[in-house]
């Protein structure tokens, strides 16, 4: 939006708000002749106007207007400026600078609210970071140790030891291009202004991309797909929601034990595409559910993976889940009444403002 | 020393990308010829006459998009991009400005192989004197008939529109290859414009739809995001 465009948008906001005031003190002064609250009124408006405006501009223009209409319409004199009389110069006083400072209060309450979000942000940055370092250095022990084991006994290891090795590097390599990629992801959103760039994306294209990836890592894992009929474009990162599928797709995988069927399935509803990712697995422990996203490392339990899979749970989630947030969906787990988990998470189907 | 063997050129700064790939070509029957630059990689193109190149697009001295833009001017030899994941719309160029296809890295050696395979065989027919005119596309249960401008699966006959069905021959006359937006746009509509891309894809989505493919098959033709399409090579 425009420089132009945001001004008309906040002036006719702050015009629209007077107006309704002037309109209720109306109908307060003749009709209900609660002549005591209109003043009230309008350091209400000026509070809803500090809330929805940016800056301290409005909110004391408001102020000011809104002393000068008290004044014209609702005080003796009656529709006549008179700040010269003691009592209506004070009144007036009182009232602007209680609705300045109305003003001026509902801001930083704003800006603490914007500084919150991004202390959260940081303090997610340093968890991934954390969580990262953790996951990174499980891979690259092997990979180290096993070419180093290679090369210092290679004369005493026979060809099947060395391609055990061999293969276990290659595996684990393979574990870090994974994670390296969710790092990638999270870089790409992690600007100063969490901007992702969009672009239209068929919704078929995307799903046939990220399954056909899928396939290729873990080709004995069947999905089943549902998708609706008609054509259907979403605007989006598609990388980034790729590996969103991708991320959660491979969590059933590698910790929905006992799982036999693993279901993609995305509905419109509106404006809105749904996604929606389940298992018949074992379904998410109860004390990990809330946490799930949140990227928590809990290093005091040592988790280690019981079965020797990966314990990658942790970035992959919280990276979808940052993901998402920053297209501006929701994104959520439960367990599902049957057993097994669902994933959900949506985006909007329509950009507001710009289309693309 | 005989050579039936196919010459590679490679243009890539890392020495052990270098030497990996170098292994894995050679093993294969392939002949390597290898450079670290852009510049080198001009001379050794004129002196070696390639007949592929791999070029990688993050090269040091020169953009590996000039490299593409030079070379086409005077040989239509496959070149086949290396590109990190960072570098999507340098993708795209390299494929508009005349590059055959592209790997992004990291990449197993299955995938570089097939992938040289494949432009090694579409190569033989981009020169005009080597086309043997085609009448005939198949892939799987999949016939395109030319001179008929028929389609069928199977035994049912496929009804396309007039823009299905050349968005269809298109990708199956170089077939193998990935296809640009704008390439396939230009080449079946001659003119494009801003609503060119949206309109491909609604068309692609009746193509897959009329040929029963659903999301996750590999039948056919595979999209790439962002990218373009790539109809699959037997």
């Amino acid at each position: 939006m425009g420089k132009s465009k945001e001004f008309v948008k906040h002036s006719l906001f702050t015009f629209g708000v007077l107006l309704a005031a002037l309109a209720i003190c109306l109908v307060l002064e003749y009709v209900v002749k609660a002549h005591s609250l209109i003043s009230d009124v309008f350091i209400l408006g000026v509070f809803i106007i500090a809330l929805n405006t940016p800056g301290y501009y409005w909110s004391v223009v408001a102020s000011f207007a809104s002393v000068m209409i008290v004044n014209f319409v609702f005080t003796y004199p009656y529709y006549a400026f008179d700040f010269i009389n003691p009592e209506n110069l004070t009144s007036a006083i009182i009232m602007l600078v209680v609705s300045i400072m109305t003003g001026t209060l509902t801001r930083r309450l704003r800006e603490t609210e914007r500084t919150k979000a991004e202390i959260e942000r940081v303090r997610m940055r340093a968890d991934l970071l954390r969580a990262a370092s953790h996951d990174l250095r499980t891979p690259l022990t092997t990979i180290y140790g096993s070419s180093s084991t290679i090369i210092e006994s290679y004369d005493s290891l026979d060809d099947s030891q060395k391609l055990k090795l061999l293969s276990e590097i290659r595996q684990d390599s393979e574990w870090l291009i994974r994670m390296v990629e969710n790092l990638l992801s999270v870089t790409r959103i992690d600007g100063d202004n969490v901007q992702i760039s969009k672009v239209s994306t068929v919704l078929d294209e995307l799903l046939d991309t990220s399954l056909m990836l899928f396939k290729k890592r873990y080709p004995n894992q069947p999905v089943n797909v549902s998708v609706p009929d008609e054509f259907i474009t979403i605007p989006m990162d598609p990388m980034l929601i790729q590996q969103v599928i991708m991320n959660i797709l491979e969590n059933a995988v590698l910790h929905a034990k006992g799982m036999t069927e693993l279901n993609l399935k995305v509905s419109l509803n509106g404006n809105q595409a749904l996604f929606e990712i389940s298992d018949n697995g074992c379904g998410i422990p109860a004390d990990k559910l809330p946490k799930i996203f949140s990227g928590y490392v809990d290093t005091s339990t040592s988790e280690r993976p019981t079965d020797g899979k990966r314990n990658n749970m942790n970035i992959g989630l919280s990276v979808c889940s940052a993901i998402i947030r920053a297209h501006g969906g929701n994104i959520w787990a439960r367990n599902r009444v049957g057993g097994g988990a669902s994933f959900f998470f949506t985006l909007e189907t329509e950009e507001n403002g710009d289309t693309l | 020393m005989s050579n039936n063997k196919y010459k590679i050129l490679l243009v890539e700064d890392e020495a052990n990308i270098r030497s990996f790939v170098e292994a894995t070509l050679e093993t294969n029957g392939y002949q390597v010829v290898l450079t670290g630059s852009c510049t080198g990689g001009l001379t050794m193109f004129s002196s070696h006459a390639p007949d592929l190149v791999i070029l990688d697009l993050g090269l040091p001295d020169r953009d590996g998009l000039e490299f593409i833009k030079i070379v086409r001017q005077v040989s239509s030899a496959p070149i086949l991009v290396l590109s990190a994941r960072t570098t999507e719309e340098d993708k795209v160029s390299a494929l508009d400005l005349g590059a055959n296809d592209y790997i992004t890295k990291p990449f197993g050696t299955a995938e570089l192989l097939a992938r040289v395979r494949v432009a090694l065989r579409n190569r033989r027919f981009d020169t005009d004197e080597d086309r043997a005119p085609r009448n005939v596309f198949i892939l799987d249960d999949l016939k395109i008939d030319y001179p008929k401008r028929l389609v069928t699966v199977g035994e049912k006959e496929i009804g396309l529109t007039k823009t299905e069905y050349n968005i269809l021959a298109f990708l199956s006359e170089h077939a193998g290859k990935v296809l640009t937006y704008s390439a396939i746009i230009k080449a079946v509509w001659r003119f494009s414009d801003s609503g060119s891309v949206k309109k491909l894809q609604v068309n692609m989505a009746n193509i897959r739809k009329k040929l029963g493919v659903r999301p996750g098959e590999n039948r056919y033709i595979l999209n790439e995001l962002g990218v373009g399409y790539r109809m699959l090579d037997e």
